[in-house]
């Protein structure tokens, strides 16, 4: 568990979103266990900081929750994503991809000039 | 808009706490349930299993209390939480938290009500663009009070360069006028220079403004209506310009509207500007026969100072043109337009604002007083919650959201009771108070007498946080920090010094009101009832035509049975408004005249003989006016005892003979046949000018548009009045006519000073109860926090008697202190009123000692009322007090 990474502040919403597409609808901890498989079990999702982030994306209207029952039978609340969701979501990953081509771009520079 | 509508949700958050609260508890549980299973199917032990999902959740509550921080606004959570528990604590304290809003309220609207009326008339700028920069100017004499200009004068200084962007002038007085066509109309019509309007910076909302043009004497007569006319009789038709109106019978164009805000810079009556259209051919310097008022627009850079340098060499010039003798007393006059019109209402009003002030600072301290010793006796609550773990921060922001909650509720009140005082105010209100109709319930000022109140609330409220509560607070044994207890004396011995002071004030000016209303008029004023006449000029253009109205009435009105003395003359005393001449200008046989100044101004009325009886003017020797005095040949006279004693002291003035001669001019000789007692003639306040009365005569060479009629009558003025009213419409239904009984006349003249009075006592009336609450609160704090010490001197046999002398004489050294103070402040303060004062001196030991004795005796009682609380302790209660 030691070195696995913390998830960065401000992608957890991006992955919850990515994650509630993928999977349709899910509840806290399927998401969670989701996000953890696949980072390739890299990642260490804090479970405490999950709900309120699930809370924040609910309150501005990406995603809806309603309750349901699991596979086990067991009471769940279920979380899937609204169409301003999705929108959001194709802008993030957007956002992201470029923030993380020009990082990129920056630290491949360098070897290549020097 | 994704955040504000978050926003909105977390509001919502707030309302539906427990649905929601069940909703997390049971989505955090299905969440461990399915991580233990997981586990569990994972090989762990059922126990490790639930640890180990507890431990990654980072614990139930932890959660919770991150998903609530979320869910709601958790600042606002805790504010309402304050705001409840603030609501609470004043509830469970009503007497304190009644005598804090109040305060508040009486501080705060006060306050509001008296600047939103001295605002009008000190601080708010006039209606006109950069009012700073217009002056009125002119030459001041002794016979006028506010400056004026002759019209050769003006007509020469505009012909100069002068310190002024432009210059403009009105005839003073205006003209009554009449629309003459269907519904005629009596209007107030204003005589302006065509440069009026542009000096001013003024734009007319329809039509043009006034052009050279038609300021030349035989232009065609043109016309600016007022707003309110344009309204009312011409149904705001915009295309009113171009139509012609029908004024004293002839047609005038009307080509404007002024704007609705409109007000003439002498503040009189104006339905319409008219072009004065003086004829500078036939002025003449020698002569000059008009008069007008004079204003003007600086130049930017140029300061009131250097205009006042820059007419000089004008005014030195037109003074060639002022006999010699009266030089002395002509000066020349630039003041700014505000001080032109506030003139005498600018000592009553800063008095007004002084005292207002001093009433906020009262209740200010009061606040803070009352503030601090409930603090003080929150020590042990305060200690006990952070004992609980409160932190500082957390106290402070308790405390501050209940002074806080404290101030509003005060503004709020204090938003009402300042509304109610307005409306007092203004219907109380004198006439001729400037502008003080035109109030209005300030925002700003409501604004900074909430802030000051929140102010002062939450420095004295926060006072207790400000040290860290200490252990031994928690005994609720501490005997309280002496600084704190030091402070509160000496904002109560404050309070009782502005108290004094206040006191004192009102004193001064409700002796001088006492003093007014008692001053010996030198007429009877019961049973007489006066009735003013003015003609219209375009009715009764001349002299024979007014004086043949004047004697129908005159036959009319004495056959009216229950009317008897009726008398006419064109002026009426005790108000001022007579002709008036210099004791200069009388001359008698055989004597040198006055070469030297003026010698003062001397009054004269025109009247009927029967004027000395209806007013009950005593003839003290001679006798009085005869009908047969209105002969045209005879010339008497009638000096009132001044102006005789004046003339021929030591000597009997019956039979001498005296003219009047000015400048180029002189009357007939004249004899005199009587000496009638003194009358006030300048108001009441102002002494009383000699004056003489010559006989209303059927004479061509009076002119008399105005006049009054004055009766006597046995039977109620209502039951005469209608009846002589009928028979003046009788003989003309246009002429207006204005009853008024001689008490009504004098009582007018009252209101002023009493306006001053009611108010200063009201604000010391609320003084000195702010000072009663103060000490009422500062003595039973000390009561409530010595209980227990008093209960241990009881037990050891002290009297109820000793017990009362105690506490009465922990507040008497300091009451004593502020009343010195006060009666300090007070003969220091006394001086500003001096002006406002008649016949009072400012300095009256009495009115000080009575003052003080007023304030000493509520002081006393205020203490009392707890002290015979303490003295009635039961010891034994005292004792395991808590």
């Amino acid at each position: 568990m030691g070195n696995k990474a913390d998830v960065w502040q401000g992608t957890l919403a991006l992955m919850v979103l990515k994650t509630l597409q993928a999977m349709g609808s899910l509840h806290g901890y399927g998401i969670a266990r989701r996000i953890e498989q696949i980072s390739g079990d890299l990642l260490n999702v804090n479970y405490g900081t999950l709900y309120p982030a699930l809370l924040k994306l609910e309150q501005e209207g990406y995603i809806d929750s309603e309750w349901g029952v699991s596979d086990n039978n067991r009471k769940a609340k279920y979380y899937k994503l609204t169409s301003a969701g999705r929108k959001q979501l194709a802008k993030e990953a957007r956002e992201w991809q470029q923030a993380t081509d020009i990082l990129a771009r920056f630290l491949t520079e360098p070897e290549k000039t020097s | 808009m994704r955040r504000f509508r978050a926003w909105l949700v977390r509001l919502g958050g707030l309302f539906r706490k427990e649905r929601s609260e069940a909703d997390l508890a049971a989505e955090l549980e299905s969440h461990v349930q399915m991580h233990i299973e997981d586990n569990v199917r994972a090989g762990m032990t059922p126990e490790a299993a639930r640890r180990d999902a507890l431990l990654r959740l980072g614990g139930v509550e932890q959660t919770k209390e991150g998903y609530r921080d979320r869910r709601g606004l958790p600042w606002l959570d805790t504010l309402l939480q304050d705001l409840r528990f603030a609501l609470r604590m004043l509830a469970a304290r009503p007497a304190f938290t009644a005598v804090a809003i109040l305060t508040l309220a009486l501080g705060i609207g006060a306050t509001t009500a008296v600047f939103s009326v001295v605002d009008r008339i000190l601080f708010r700028s006039l209606p006109y663009p950069h009012d700073e920069k217009l002056v009125s100017f002119g030459v001041k004499a002794p016979f006028e009070g506010i400056e004026f200009m002759l019209a050769p004068e003006y007509a020469v200084l505009r012909s100069q360069s002068t310190p002024f962007e432009s210059m403009t002038s009105l005839t003073p007085g205006g003209a009554d006028c009449d629309i003459t066509e269907q519904n005629p109309v009596r209007l107030s019509c204003a005589l302006v220079e065509s440069t009026f309007l542009s000096t001013f910076g003024i734009r007319p909302v329809v039509g043009r403004d006034f052009v050279g043009e038609d300021d030349r004497p035989n232009a065609p007569r043109v016309v600016l209506l007022s707003y309110g006319l344009w309204k009312s009789r011409f149904a705001a038709d915009p295309n009113v310009a171009g139509k012609t109106v029908s004024l004293d019978g002839k047609p005038v164009l009307i080509i404007g509207v002024l704007p609705a805000e409109f007000e003439m810079p002498n503040l009189g009556p104006a339905d319409m500007l008219l072009p004065q259209a003086l004829d500078e051919a036939a002025l003449d310097r020698n002569n000059p026969r008009v008069v007008l008022r004079a204003f003007a627009r600086l130049k930017p850079s140029v300061t009131i100072e250097q205009a006042r340098a820059g007419l000089e060499p004008w005014f030195q010039d037109s003074l060639r043109f002022v006999p010699p003798q009266f030089r002395a007393e002509v000066s020349l006059r630039v003041r700014s337009l505000r001080d032109r019109q506030i003139e005498d209402s600018r000592v009553g009003a800063w008095v007004l604002l002084g005292a207002v002030i001093a009433v906020l600072l009262l209740a200010c301290t009061n606040v803070a007083n009352l503030l601090l010793v409930r603090a003080v006796g929150r020590q042990r609550e305060l200690a006990v919650r952070a004992a609980l773990g409160a932190s500082r921060a957390r106290l402070a922001r308790q405390t501050l959201t209940e002074s806080l909650l404290l101030g509003l509720l005060g503004g709020i009140a204090g938003c009402g009771l300042a509304y109610l005082l307005l409306r007092v105010f203004i219907s109380i209100a004198p006439e001729g108070i400037v502008r003080l109709r035109q109030a209005s319930l300030d925002l700003r000022v409501l604004g900074f007498g909430l802030a000051v109140s929140l102010v002062s609330g939450v420095l004295f409220g926060m006072a207790p946080t400000f040290s860290e509560p200490t252990p031994e607070s928690l005994t609720g044994k501490s005997a309280g920090p002496a600084v704190r207890g030091l402070v509160r004396h000496v904002l109560v011995a404050g309070q009782i010094a502005g108290s004094v002071i206040l006191l004192a004030g009102a004193g001064l000016l409700l002796r001088s009101l006492w003093r007014i209303q008692s001053v010996p008029l030198g007429l009877e004023t019961q049973h007489v009832v006066t009735a003013q006449i003015s003609l219209a000029e375009h009715r009764y253009p001349d002299t024979p035509k007014q004086l043949a109205f004047f004697r129908e009435v005159e036959t009319r009105l004495g056959r009216i049975p229950g009317v008897t003395q009726l008398a006419l003359s064109d002026t009426l005393p005790p108000s001022g408004g007579m002709q008036a001449t210099f004791f200069a200008s009388i001359e008698v046989p055989g004597r040198a005249r006055l070469s030297q100044g003026t010698g003062g101004m001397v009054g004269w009325r025109m009247v009927t003989p029967n004027y000395f009886p209806a007013l009950g003017i005593q003839i003290v020797r001679g006798r009085g006016f005869m009908e047969a005095d209105r002969a045209p040949t005879d010339n008497p006279i009638i000096l009132s005892e001044a102006l005789a004693e004046k003339m021929f002291p030591r000597e009997n003035p019956i039979g001498k003979s005296l003219r009047f001669s000015a400048f180029d001019r002189q009357g007939p000789w004249r004899t005199i046949v009587g000496v009638a007692a003194d009358v006030k003639n300048n108001g009441l306040i102002a002494p009383a000018d000699p004056e003489f009365y010559i006989p209303w005569k059927n004479d061509p060479e009076t002119y008399v548009r105005r006049a009054y009629v004055t009766f006597r009558t046995p039977l109620s003025p209502a039951a005469v009045v209608p009846w002589t009213r009928t028979e003046i419409a009788v003989l003309d239904p246009t002429v207006p006519v204005e009853f008024a009984t001689m008490e009504a006349r004098v009582g007018k003249l009252t209101q002023r000073p009493r306006f001053d009075a009611i108010l200063l006592s009201l604000f010391a009336g609320i003084g000195v109860v702010l000072a009663a609450l103060g000490i009422y609160g500062v003595v039973s704090f000390f009561v409530w926090q010595r209980t227990q010490e008093i209960g241990v001197r009881m037990a050891l046999g002290a009297t109820p008697r000793s017990i009362l002398r105690l506490v009465l004489l922990s507040v008497a050294r300091w009451t004593l202190g502020g009343a010195l103070l006060g009666l300090l402040g007070a003969w220091l303060c006394a001086r500003l009123l001096q002006s406002l004062l008649f016949e009072v001196r400012a300095h009256d030991p009495a009115l000080l000692a009575l003052a003080l004795l007023i304030l000493l005796t509520v002081a006393f009682f205020a203490a009392w009322v707890p002290a015979r609380r303490a003295a009635r302790v039961d010891p034994m209660v005292a004792l395991r007090y808590e």
